[in-house]
């Protein structure tokens, strides 16, 4: 690549055009300096800045004034900031821009800042928008404040939604919808089309059963036919979700839910195969088991699995634990079952599944059932989880489940000396304040989203920047350190994630189904586990004031994948570790380079970082481990997600797990996966008590010849070496 | 008996003892990533397309008219020129694969060009470039001569031929696959860095490493062939290489000045020309030439090809899946 030198990045002169190949040449040379990501960001902002001043816009009230005038924004709002201007005004921290990566403004230029609905140049710079999200969700100046200041540090940012949404004429500000399985006739299913496009359109990610629907072979009463079972259906649902633009910022995305008994359920995971007939391919739906203990244990006995009709046997989704267990074993002592495999043939089938496309993801209905606040009684009962595998909530045909995410970054809240405590519970506290908020002020797009959120008002808490934390402290992900911090650190934001909701249902009264839930039984999440926190007498103290006031939520903690806001707080996504420590970004805006800024500064102090280490990581695929001079507690410190052992990840997520009380969703990563190494790691995550896991990552077979590191000719590189070995005086290597 | 090599005359069926199990591993490394093009979503392309300014616009239809006919001609020299005279049968599985793969681009490129273009005498006249429009008839006039030095030749009697064979497969790995794919490569990653046409370059990327692949394989029989006839590739071969290159650079640039006329923001033919210069010494460094140009690579954009990619699954198919798997359910592996 050529070398981004300084002398090149002054501010452009010439216009737009010449700006932009500025930024382009400053971001192109991240690799070799990652302060270059600053000066891209740097240059960007100063381009945003003249784009908005052509628009008349240079403060924050200007800003919303001109949003506003062109129909994008909330009457009330605009009354509010019009009312507050100088004091909002003066809120603005300009400085607080320098805090961005490039990547991270970018993705804000491209997509979160408001744009003039006929010029499309942008009409906010990026700490107005912040600001502007945080007044749509405050009635004060100082409640304003105290969003944005956490906002703009970079401590907390809500989910992509409510960026998008907070102060607009729809806010609709949820992340996720979970539908259950529409009822098994013709209405219900083009229902649920309606409902699922709806949904769509707003931004949410769709989770959506089909467990319900009669499977292949199925007699159709009215017609006197035979069911085609459930692909036909969701091929309709494919098409359906791949129509639906959410506002031109992203495509739809639907995940669906099928429970293992279910007898189309080998079809079913050869949706997303790219060979065979395309008439039985869905190429946009996720894929996601919904798993329970029994086909676990029978995988472990080398039993046999029978396969339902769920015309036939329409009760087992309502079931989980024992009470499933028997009526399942009676149904299959009575042959009612469609057939029968062998339990292990069917979970290789799902290993290969995973294998091939990543998707088929494993989530396990009974944990998530038997530790969820929300299923005291019987007829409540979750049946899937969402987009993303971190939301568990209960659905019915009238409760479409829903969540509002927001994530805390935990890279603000670390410096060399550990993690600062106080900071953090009080970042949490004002999160669940604003979370609970959106709540009343989401815009729902159907009735059975907003009958649901409005009874059990769940929120999602989850955090970011986890492996920037143990760089920071120079753990490794299997370090025993590691695992009691991570833990730690999931037990603090629960703490105060549950205090903040007794808080707020003493202010403002407990969520209406509270009765339903097991907190107003006495039982907290964590005492479904065996788990020994760190401050007992908190917890103990936290239980008598619930029992005092109730909660405001039903739900609080969810570790979302955080893919989009992790990049605009420049941290690492969710608790994952890095996929690699020079890696790039691919997004609807183009392609970004990603380098280990940590590990910059290690080769930096060591003298090591030079162009020779850059092509060597770049050689290496982002792998430091063959690095010449790097001291081992660098390498295993800087070891990438493939070079880990993937049973430090899921000891690590269930060790959490009691302080989570929705679902967690965990990637796991194996370069070149077997049934046999897969096999093992989905049984023992089961075994953890995980209640779901998600994409299974995997290296391509083949790869792209690189163009911009050395070509050589193996046979001379293997020549050079022999040649140093044998005559060390003449080879000109050794000089 | 002396060992059958790799050019010797005849058509081997033995696989087994395996003489070349190096062929063999790319075979099943390329089944394992098999893609189809249903999988390539162009529609994001439609709205990009409408967005591109008429020189853009140029740009993309010569480029598309190209891609449309340059794997049909790399298709038809493998199977008709180098499958019958490379002795081994694990490396014809390859070559069998790749005349697969080869037939997958020509879909990709026949379906982007049905969607890029959707009225039917515009689609007619790109199909006919490489008859009318200079810059990309020339191109194929070039792939032609070499495919025709050994068009006669059904076996590799002497010395000679041999070379020939050599200097054909050189050429299309080297320099149509390596140079002018390479090429056209760019110009769909230009547009990629600037978030434009994020499905052509979905579908190229996968291209990419395909061709990646044909190209290493290539190599990997150009270095079997000097292994086992050590005095094949003398200076007179190499000269005669880095003459084709010169050719190649020169009839990639003419293309580069058709699309770029005057220059397009960062995409100019000066720029392209430097670029092509970069390729083709590393692809005489791959041969163990030295390098003809000593240019530097203009294009940082390039590096984003180099390292992993991590797509946010609401953005895009990420394309890092393995297609066959092994193995039977166990509960004691480590992982």
């Amino acid at each position: 690549m050529t070398q981004t030198n300084g002398a090149t990045l002054a501010r452009p002169q010439g216009g737009p055009a010449a700006a932009w190949q500025a930024i382009e040449e400053a971001a192109a040379g991240v690799v070799a300096d990652p302060e270059n990501s600053k000066t891209a960001a740097r240059l960007l902002g100063g381009l945003i800045a003249d784009e908005t001043a052509r628009h008349g816009v240079r403060s924050f009230s200007e800003s919303v004034a001109a949003a506003h005038a062109e129909g994008l924004l909330d009457d009330g709002l605009a009354a509010f900031v019009a009312a507050e201007a100088a004091a909002l005004d003066a809120l603005v921290d300009e400085a607080a821009d320098d805090r961005f990566e490039y990547f991270g403004l970018r993705t804000v230029y491209d997509r979160y800042l408001l744009r003039h609905p006929v010029t499309r140049g942008v009409l906010e710079r990026p700490q107005h928008f912040l600001l502007r999200v945080a007044c749509g969700l405050s009635s004060s100046v100082g409640e304003a404040a105290e969003l944005y200041r956490l906002m703009s540090s970079l401590a907390y940012l809500p989910s992509s939604p409510t960026l998008f949404n907070s102060g607009t004429r729809r806010p609709q500000l949820s992340s996720c919808f979970l539908l259950d399985s529409p009822r098994d006739e013709l209405e219900g299913i083009y229902e649920r089309y309606g409902q699922v496009a709806r949904l769509s359109k707003y931004a949410g990610g769709i989770g959506v059963s089909w467990t319900r629907v009669r499977s292949r072979g199925s007699l159709i009463r009215g017609t006197n036919g035979l069911s085609n079972g459930i692909v036909p259906w969701l091929r309709t649902l494919d098409a359906s979700v791949a129509a639906v633009n959410q506002g031109g910022r992203r495509k739809g995305a639907a995940c669906v839910y099928l429970e293992t008994w279910h007898a189309d359920v080998e079809e079913f995971l050869e949706l997303r195969d790219n060979t065979g007939e395309d008439a039985r391919r869905t190429h946009n739906l996720n894929l996601a088991n919904w798993v329970p203990d029994e086909f676990m244990r029978r995988v472990e006995a080398d039993g046999t699995w029978s396969l339902f009709d769920p015309k036939e046997a329409p009760e087992l989704t309502d079931l989980w634990g024992e009470a499933f267990d028997a009526r399942y074993r009676e149904l299959e002592a009575a042959g009612r079952y469609v057939r029968q495999v062998p339990a292990r043939a069917l979970y290789a089938r799902m290993m290969r599944t995973l294998a091939q496309t990543g998707n088929g993801w494993m989530t396990f209905k009974d944990a998530a059932n038997r530790t969820s606040n929300q299923t005291a009684l019987d007829r409540n009962v979750i049946h899937l989880s969402n987009l993303c595998t971190e939301i568990l909530e209960v659905t019915s045909d009238a409760e479409t489940a829903v969540c509002n995410l927001g994530s805390v970054n935990l890279a603000a809240h670390v410096t060399a000396e550990g993690v600062d405590w106080a900071r953090l519970r009080a970042t949490v506290r004002t999160a669940v304040r604003f979370l609970d908020r959106t709540i009343d002020l989401g815009y729902y797009p159907t009735p059975e989203a907003e009958a649901a959120n409005l009874r059990w008002r769940p929120i999602g808490l989850g955090v970011m920047g986890l492996a920037d934390v143990f760089f920071t402290l120079r753990l490794p992900f299997d370090a025993p350190e590691a695992l009691a911090l991570s833990t730690r650190i999931a037990e603090e934001i629960a703490l105060a994630a549950y205090g903040a909701s007794a808080d707020l249902a003493a202010e403002r009264g407990r969520h209406p189904s509270y009765g339903e839930t097991r907190a107003a039984r006495g039982v907290l999440h964590l005492d479904h586990y065996p788990a020994s926190p760190v401050h007992p007498e908190e917890w103990a103290e936290l239980r008598l004031r619930i029992e005092a006031t109730g909660l405001r939520n039903s739900l609080m903690v969810a570790v979302a994948p955080t893919a989009t806001i992790a990049s605009i707080a420049g941290c690492h996504e969710c608790v994952e570790p890095q996929v690699s420590n020079v890696f790039k970004r691919e997004t609807l805006s183009g392609e970004f380079l990603q380098v280990n800024r940590y590990l910059v500064r290690d080769l930096r102090r060591l003298g090591l970082w030079t162009r020779e280490t850059r092509d060597a990581i770049k050689t290496a695929d982002g792998s430091v481990q063959g690095l010449p001079g790097l001291p081992d507690d660098l390498k295993a410190l800087y070891r990438t997600a493939w070079e880990l052992p993937q049973k430090a990840l899921i000891d690590l997520a269930a060790a959490r797990q009691p302080y989570v009380d929705q679902g967690q969703s965990l990637n796991l990563f194996m370069a070149a996966p077997t049934i046999g190494k897969l096999s093992s790691m989905y049984a023992y995550a089961w075994r953890s008590g995980l209640k779901t896991t998600y994409y299974l990552r995997s290296r391509p077979a083949t790869r792209i010849a690189q163009t911009t590191v050395p070509a050589v000719r193996p046979e001379a590189a293997a020549e050079a070496v022999a040649c140093s070995l044998e005559n060390p005086e003449i080879c000109e290597a050794c000089q | 008996m002396t060992e059958t090599m790799l050019l010797d005359p005849g058509m081997d069926l033995t696989l087994r003892p395996m003489r070349y199990p190096g062929f063999y591993e790319r075979y099943r490394a390329a089944i394992r990533n098999t893609w189809t093009v249903e999988e390539v979503d162009l529609q994001s392309d439609l709205a990009d397309l409408a967005r591109l300014g008429p020189g853009e616009r140029h740009l993309i239809n010569r480029l598309v008219a190209f891609f449309a006919t340059g794997d049909s001609i790399v298709a038809n020299n493998l199977v008709l020129n180098l499958y019958q005279h490379v002795n081994a049968p694990e490396a014809r599985l390859y070559l069998s694969r790749q005349l697969f793969e080869e037939a997958v681009h020509v879909q990709f490129y026949l379906t982007l060009l049905d969607t890029y273009l959707p009225d039917h005498d515009e689609r007619v006249r790109a199909f006919a470039a490489v008859d009318h429009i200079p810059s990309i008839r020339d191109k194929a006039e070039f792939c032609f001569r070499w495919i025709d030095s050994i068009n006669g030749l059904s076996r590799l009697e002497t010395r000679e031929d041999r070379r020939r064979f050599l200097l054909n497969l050189i050429c299309f790995a080297a320099c149509i696959e390596g140079l002018f794919f390479y090429g056209a490569f760019a110009y769909v990653y230009w547009f990629r860095s600037r978030g434009l046409l994020g499905g052509l370059a979905t579908g190229t990327n996968w291209v990419f490493r395909d061709e990646s692949m044909h190209m290493e394989f290539a190599f990997d029989v150009v270095d079997t062939v000097r292994r086992e006839e050590p005095g094949l590739f003398d200076e007179e071969l190499a000269a005669q290489v880095v003459r084709m290159m010169e050719e190649a650079v020169a009839a990639e640039l003419a293309f580069a000045r058709d699309l770029c006329g005057d220059g397009l923001g960062g995409m100019t033919a000066e720029r392209m020309r430097a670029y092509l210069e970069y390729v083709a010494d590393r692809r005489l460094a791959r041969l163990g030439l030295p390098a003809r140009y000593g240019t530097a690579n203009p294009f940082a954009f390039m590096e984003f090809q180099d390292v992993q990619e991590l797509a946010n699954f609401f953005e895009r198919r990420v394309s890092a899946y393995q297609v066959a798997v092994e193995g039977d359910v166990r509960l004691d592996e480590s992982f």
